[in-house]
């Protein structure tokens, strides 16, 4: 059973924009993805403010693959707000880094990330964090393995 | 008055001499003990005297304190001014480093990512030539990446607080060669190790420094079919130093001076791997406590690597 829920994708920088979706594409994501460029957009899309007010209620994100170093509201921000609001509480959030800066690690998952992956986003590690997130059937299209 | 009238009359009525002789003996006994009083009034007034002095005395001593203690607070918060724009600066570095490790691999993410994206989604347009060229771009990527991470390094290791404590360095050194065979156990090698050499410093970095003496020494006795290498202590010149010794590729003292500069390397990448980066890190380290640090060489003949730490000492273990 597919879902039609769409992977949030918070990104501002456009070539590992299309390095991600890529290596989305190129291993069948079915998902929709929705891109948004900066911290404050990502919290508009997720609490339906702003330019995003008028977003379907019913439409929530399977996962958020959430960068740390965004423009106007940074990465860690918007995850501390994301955590405070019952609405979100719960929604998966996969930080992506780029660096190896252990503070990051450890602040994300003070902040309850669910995983933490390193970019470019290869697709391998994206299966192991969707799949620790028991989001599999939902966003990986592939067989199941014993079928 | 009563009394005046008393001794008038004493005098008017016809009393006899003895009366008179008491009289004045009572009269030489009051101005006795009127002299009396006068010594007393005397020394009184000198204790007095020494009392204010004292008193004087005192307040000298207390401006004298007061002095002190204003030059003292002055110095405290010198001091803590000083403290609080190191703090400012290490902030600084911190961010800078961040960024450095964000910003700066930002782009070669992109360089690497696309490259991969032309070798998997248009290997049927590039010829093999094509290909090399794109694997070539990717590992200066890597390389680049390399550097980065090195860099990063260094600088930490200047920022950040020293934890002093006693450091077991023939143990630490015997646990970074036993890694060794572990990641290269083809190689045959003979390992002679002191016992009991230690030192009081920060343990994660003569860690960090020993692991980059011996695995150079690893590396560069790579060629040998008989590897030994040695850790000990010797007296120098300069007092008794640590030493690392192998009987590997060694290098030409000619260019001694080089070696603990940054990406500074005395052999090609293909004859042996490495960013250059090792001993400059021994370096600060050594610096940081306080010693130093310097080697010998002859090529072909091996290499001998010297350090001095300021609190060396002999470490009793209980097993050997
Ligand atoms: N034991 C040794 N014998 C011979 N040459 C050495 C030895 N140790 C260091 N050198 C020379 O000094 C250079 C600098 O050493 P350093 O450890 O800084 O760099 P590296 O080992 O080449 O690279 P890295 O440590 O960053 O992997 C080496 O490239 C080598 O030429
Ligand atoms: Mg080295």
């Amino acid at each position: 059973m597919k879902d039609d829920r769409v992977i949030l994708l918070v990104e501002d920088n456009p070539d590992d924009e299309a390095l991600t979706l890529r290596a989305l594409k190129k291993h069948n994501i079915a998902n929709g993805v929705v891109v948004v460029r900066d911290g404050a957009q990502a919290l508009d899309y997720l609490f339906r403010t702003g330019a995003w007010a008028g977003r379907d209620p019913t439409e929530r994100p399977a996962v958020v693959l959430l960068d740390l170093r965004l423009p106007k509201v940074d990465g860690l921000e918007v995850l501390r707000r994301l955590r405070s609001d019952d609405r979100t509480r719960v929604i998966p959030v996969v930080v992506l880094t780029s660096s190896k800066e252990e503070s990051d690690l450890s602040q994300s998952y003070a902040l309850h990330a669910n995983s933490y992956i390193r970019k470019p986003v290869d697709f391998a590690q994206f299966a192991e964090a969707v799949r620790q997130l028991g989001l599999y059937w939902l966003v990986l299209n592939e067989p199941p393995p014993y079928s | 008055m009563r009394t005046q009238e008393g001794v008038v009359r004493i005098l008017d009525t016809d009393t006899g001499w003895d009366e008179v002789t008491a009289l004045e003996d009572t009269q030489r006994a009051v101005l006795n003990v009127l002299d009396d009083f006068g010594t007393e009034k005397a020394r009184l007034e000198s204790t007095q005297q020494a009392v204010l002095n004292i008193l004087d005395d005192l307040n000298a001593e207390k401006s004298k304190l007061e002095e002190a203690s204003a030059l003292l607070k002055g110095e405290i918060e010198e001091r803590r001014k000083a403290a609080a724009q190191l703090e400012a600066v290490n902030k600084e570095l911190e961010a800078f480093s961040y960024s450095v490790s964000h910003d700066l691999r930002a782009p070669l993410r992109a360089i690497d990512g696309f490259s991969l994206a032309l070798l998997e989604d248009y290997t049927g347009q590039l010829d093999a030539q094509g290909q090399d060229f794109l694997h070539r771009v990717r590992a200066g990527v890597q390389k680049m990446g390399q550097l980065i991470d090195d860099m990063l390094q260094l600088s930490r290791l200047t920022r950040g607080e020293i934890h002093i404590a006693p450091v077991n360095l023939s143990a630490v050194a015997r646990e970074i060669i036993e890694e060794q065979r572990r990641n290269d156990p083809t190689r045959r090698v003979e390992f002679l190790c002191a016992d009991g050499l230690g030192a009081s410093g920060d343990g994660r970095l003569l860690r960090a420094a020993l692991s980059n003496l011996l695995n150079n020494a690893w590396k560069f006795t790579g060629k040998q079919s008989e590897t030994r290498i040695e850790f000990g202590t010797t007296a120098t010149e300069d007092g008794p130093a640590f030493f690392i010794r192998d009987n590997g590729a060694g290098f030409d003292m000619a260019y001694a001076h080089k070696l603990f500069g940054a990406f500074q390397r005395l052999h090609r990448a293909e004859e042996f791997p490495g960013t250059g980066i090792g001993l400059a890190i021994v370096h600060r380290i050594i610096h940081r406590h306080g010693g130093r640090v310097w080697a010998e060489g002859a090529v072909g003949k091996g290499a001998v690597f010297y350090f001095t730490l300021p609190t060396s000492a002999t470490i009793r273990e209980e097993t050997s």
